[in-house]
């Protein structure tokens, strides 16, 4: 306990947080292995909220991996249709699919 | 100029993803290869493509139109852009579909190959990639601000999926970029570091400058953490 009092008062919060980069690229989910990270986080509660928020938002990113329901218009389609066929006349392609109806 | 993500020759001086991931595959691809279980009817109708039956190119574009414009609109920010990005994509993947080996999730090299074309497209625009620090860092006004006792310092209900899109959607060009390409499609800080032919330090710079800034943006449209949910997170 006394230690973790003693490695807290070596470390200020802008020395913490410019930590923070390093410490969410490690992959440990914002848990830092580095004792003295660890005692700052225990003792200060800005910068646990902080890494409470920014691990939260991380976790929160994955939601946005499925497709949202918005959808390309019909024109892409049509357009990705028109370009083949007129790559496909000019021999563009050796290997061009056949025009998808 | 070109992405440097393959060996192989385009005619159109993009790259396409290897079909085969090399040995070094970091963990990303193998994440994403989870997160895209191979979808019901996908496998026959790339074979299909391959042997160049119509309907299986139709079938392929139903299945992933979705996601490849959600992945070019979140990366644009605008939405003919990221129409005219989608057509790219599909029109590139109907000509080296021939490539694909099956050895790694379709999705996972549409994905790639859609996630190049669009830097490509950032370049062609003027959108100098190489180096992150000195041209798509945003200005000062965009940069978060540091958060050095502050009194009311963490999110306090529950950010929903639209809330969430409308901010990621705000955020400057490059801290979105690299958000997306992260926390959003998993990929590492190697992989991003080479796309955008920048360091790994400075992806990581990036992504906790992204993060901040959400942090920040959520801050101020009311939203918070419901406190389960900050026990969980912070486990």
């Amino acid at each position: 306990m006394k230690n973790s009092q003693q490695l807290e008062s070596t470390m200020s919060c802008a020395e913490f947080q410019e930590q923070l980069p390093e410490l969410f690229a490690s992959g440990n989910g914002g848990v830092p292995s580095d004792p003295n990270l660890q005692a700052h986080l225990d003792t200060c509660e800005n910068c646990s909220a902080l890494v409470r928020d920014l691990q939260y938002i991380a976790d929160q990113a994955r939601m946005l991996l499925e497709p949202a329901q918005d959808e390309p218009s019909d024109d892409v389609w049509s357009n990705i249709q028109n370009k083949l066929k007129s790559e496909q006349a000019e021999g563009g392609f050796p290997s061009s699919p056949p025009l998808p109806s | 100029m070109t992405v440097t993500m393959s060996s192989e020759s385009s005619p159109v001086n993009l790259q396409t993803p290897p079909a085969t991931p090399p040995a070094t595959e970091p963990r990303a691809a193998q994440g994403l290869f989870k997160r895209n279980p191979p979808i019901a009817g996908e496998a026959e109708a790339i074979e299909a493509a391959k042997a160049g039956d119509p309907e299986a190119f139709s079938k392929l574009y139903a299945l992933h139109k979705r996601r490849v414009y959600t992945l070019c609109l979140r990366m644009l920010g605008n939405v003919s852009e990221a129409e005219d990005m989608t057509q790219e994509a599909f029109l590139h993947l109907f000509r080296k579909i021939g490539s694909f080996r099956g050895e790694s999730a379709f999705s996972t090299w549409l994905h790639r190959l859609t996630v190049n074309l669009v830097l490509m497209q950032l370049r062609k625009k003027g959108l100098q990639l190489v180096s992150l620090e000195e041209t798509i860092n945003p200005s000062e006004d965009d940069a978060p601000k540091r958060d050095f006792g502050s009194r009311d310092p963490h999110l306090t209900g529950s950010v929903d999926r639209v809330t969430l899109e409308r901010a990621v959607a705000s955020l400057p060009p490059g801290y979105r970029m690299v958000f997306v390409l992260h926390d959003v499609e998993g990929y590492e800080h190697n992989e991003i570091a080479t796309m955008l032919e920048c360091s790994t330090g400075n992806s990581k710079s990036q992504l906790h400058k992204a993060r901040l800034k959400l942090r920040e943006l959520l801050r101020e449209s009311g939203q918070s953490l419901q406190p389960a949910v900050l026990k969980e997170a912070v486990r």
